[in-house]
């Protein structure tokens, strides 16, 4: 590996990692073997753990079948989707099967089902979707939004050692625009979100690769003399409310950004939890900001309207800080 | 017309390419869409189109070199006809002629649709100089502090809201100043005087003759004070007519059922109200010795729990201070307030004797809760309690 680590190269490495600690480990997928996977996720991986990254037959509801039926087993699958969008054909498996398991049964269910998600320039309505909001709604599932290259890396470790069937939502828009010196050696455990800048004004709650955005409208915004604090949930389920509200009782103001769709989303849940934890500490109207309520356009410039960006966010922010 | 050759979007997740190989070369006649550049990606080798029929002016992207999604790699002559094809007829926004990658990602959005958002939506209850985010009321619940409180703050906020700053930056100025706690009676009275605040309070006045009074007063053991005399009138009063006593709660009038009249007596850094149950029914000789004793006790701060609260009307003498004429507040559970001022030797003119008399006058002042009655009926009670007044012996 070079001296700069990408957030698909950290992805590869956690899955290289998972299979040599652990015998019980495979990788299960569409084009994931010889191929090395539609994003080089799996790249030689096949080659360094011989029949232990498994091409599928491109049936999603299959592979997530199997992927329950091996944990029972006592294997410990993960499952590359080749887009998160194509997880709803394996939908019934995932929220019928695998999160419920261990709630019918008491055999746990150790699957981690890796979706590449978000959007990308021209992606378009079927390869852009964020949908991590579906399955954070499932009681029995664990889903985990890494922003960072460290977080991609670690969290997908400890998503492989969890119990709990995982969602481990990659964001694509990252894979190759994030690049770390090195790996990391120790990480905030997975339901424990981060503090990615902090400010005392106003509290942006966002996650994935929206908190870049985030970041992003933070810097623009400090000239004006605003100090924006940027809570990276990390994982939505389990959600850290208590990070959120003690951000909320230093800056009194919420902002919260999800590139995923407003209607019943994370950021609804998050100005929910706000409302009813910690409504004493809010002096503004909470606020909120996802991408436009509508499917994906494809044309790069409506994509670029349609979901949240680092000017939009500023904006929004803008205008909450002066209400 | 030169139109620039754009890194293009390579595929899904793509964020760069690297040169590899120029396949035409500066000066070279190329068609729209004729392979100018192999680049590679992480995932394949892909070409570089000409956006339009033209000729290569340059190349400024370097072999071997990485450039981002939409860094411009070099330029193409183009007719007039061909550029206005691309939309590039209008002069284009200044681009550098190359943009290597770099940590902002500034490279990935030039020349993108910038989007603005418009009407954050924020309730309309949430704007304006009165409204108190939930973190200051819950901030002042803290404190025990009232809106009153925050009259002497000007709010940064939309509309002039104090939003939170305004307000924690208002407390720490205050503790650059000397603070002294309140008594607890300063702050009980604070208390009734803001709630009684919230209704529409009016006065009215009227000057009486306090002759009678002074006379009768003189040649009585023990002498009642001149408030107990306005007590006394405004008991009479009420009872002939209790409903400008009464209190409105809702669509209701809800009447006095005993005419227990209270009265103002200072006491400390504050007044308490002392109550004559039943002043209606009892003759002034008869109140009197209650009143007195009433009166020590509160100066004493003694008064026993029964004989302050459930009062229809107070009557306070504000004269007592040397005051002619002030609009005393009633309290939150009372309607009416019976103000009483100074004495004061005034000229009256005599039809009889066809000349000015000294008389002494005071004004009497009747404070009211205008949902309840109107000038008119307040007017008529205080000309009824002058007239009682007027005939001291009958009290």
């Amino acid at each position: 590996m070079g001296t700069e680590i990408t957030y698909i190269d950290a992805i590869r490495e956690a899955q290289a990692h998972a299979l040599r600690d652990d015998p019980r480990v495979f990788i299960y997928g569409q084009d994931v073997g010889a191929f090395g996977g539609a994003f080089k996720a799996t790249k030689n991986l096949a080659k360094e753990f011989p029949g232990r990254v498994l091409d599928s037959p491109i049936s999603e509801d299959a592979m997530v079948g199997l992927a329950v039926g091996a944990a029972i087993e006592g294997l410990r699958p993960i499952i590359e989707m080749q887009f998160a969008d194509f997880s709803t054909v394996g939908f019934n498996q995932i929220v019928n099967q695998a999160a419920t398991l261990f709630w019918r049964t008491n055999v746990p269910c150790p699957i981690t089902v890796r979706l590449p998600f978000g959007g990308t320039s021209g992606g378009g309505p079927f390869h852009s979707q964020c949908i991590e909001t579906i399955y954070a709604h499932y009681p029995g599932l664990i889903v985990l939004t890494p922003a960072t290259v460290e977080d991609a890396y670690s969290m997908l470790l400890e998503a492989v050692a969890l119990d709990d069937p995982v969602i481990f939502c990659e964001h694509k828009f990252l894979y190759r625009h994030l690049k770390a010196e090195k790996l990391p050696s120790e990480a905030l455990p997975i339901g424990k979100a981060g503090i990615a800048r902090e400010g005392r004004d106003l509290t942006i709650v966002t996650y994935s690769a929206m908190v870049h955005e985030a970041l992003e409208a933070a810097t623009e915004l400090a000239p004006e003399g605003w100090e924006i604090e940027i809570v990276d949930l990390r994982s939505v389920k389990p959600l850290d409310t208590d990070t959120v509200v003690a951000s909320v009782a230093r800056t009194g103001k919420l902002l919260c950004v999800g590139e995923a769709w407003p209607w019943g989303g994370v950021t609804a849940e998050i100005i929910a939890r706000v409302a009813s934890e910690g409504y004493g500490l809010l002096d503004a109207p909470p606020q909120r900001l996802n991408a436009k309520d509508t499917p994906v356009p494809y044309h790069p410039n409506l994509w670029t309207a349609h979901r949240p960006t680092a000017r939009a966010i500023a904006a929004a922010a803008r205008k909450l800080l002066r209400t | 017309m030169k139109i620039p050759i754009i890194m293009p979007q390579l595929g899904e997740s793509i964020a760069e390419a690297n040169i590899i190989n120029f396949l035409v070369k500066a000066g070279d006649n190329v068609e729209a869409d004729q392979d100018l550049i192999e680049v590679e990606t992480d995932k394949a080798t892909m070409t570089v189109a000409a956006p339009c029929k033209g000729k290569i002016e340059k190349f400024t992207a370097k072999l071997n070199e990485s450039y981002a999604v939409g860094a411009t790699l070099g330029q193409i002559e183009a007719t007039k006809g061909e550029a206005a094809r691309l939309g590039f007829d209008v002069a284009p926004a200044k681009i550098s002629d190359t943009q290597h990658i770099s940590k902002s990602d500034e490279n990935r959005r030039s020349g993108r649709v910038q989007p603005t958002v418009r009407g954050l939506p924020v309730p309309a209850n949430a704007a304006g100089a009165s409204y108190m985010s939930p973190r200051m009321k819950a901030r002042m619940v803290e404190l025990g502090l009232q809106a009153a409180d925050l009259a002497g703050i000007a709010g940064s906020g939309a509309a002039g809201r104090v939003t939170i700053e305004d307000f924690e930056k208002f407390l720490a100025s205050l503790e650059k100043q000397k603070l002294t706690p309140a008594s607890s009676m300063r702050v009980a009275v604070a208390d009734a005087m803001r709630r009684s605040w919230t209704r529409p309070l009016a006065t009215v006045g009227l000057p009486v003759t306090l002759d009678a009074v002074l006379a009768h007063r003189k040649n009585s053991n023990p002498k009642p004070g001149p408030a107990l005399y306005a007590l006394r009138a405004l008991a009479i009063a009420l009872a002939e007519n209790s409903a400008p006593a009464g209190r409105l709660v809702g669509n209701k009038i809800v009447h006095p059922s005993s005419i227990d009249v209270g009265f103002a007596v200072e006491a400390e850094d504050g007044v308490l109200v002392p109550v004559l149950r039943g002043a209606d029914k009892k003759s002034l000789s008869e109140l009197v010795v209650r009143y007195n004793e009433l009166v020590e006790l509160a100066r004493q701060r003694k008064l026993p729990a029964d004989s302050t609260g459930g009062s229809v009307a107070t009557v306070t003498n504000f004269g007592t201070f040397g005051l002619i004429w002030a609009t005393p507040i009633p309290l939150p559970e009372q309607t009416l307030v019976l103000g009483m001022g100074a004495g004061r030797k005034m000229p009256h003119w005599d039809e009889a004797k066809s000349q000015f008399v000294p008389v002494t006058e005071a004004y009497l002042t009747l404070s009211f809760d205008h949902r309840v009655l109107d000038g008119g009926a307040a007017g008529r009670l205080l000309q009824r309690i002058a007239e009682l007044m007027s005939r001291p012996e009958k009290l």
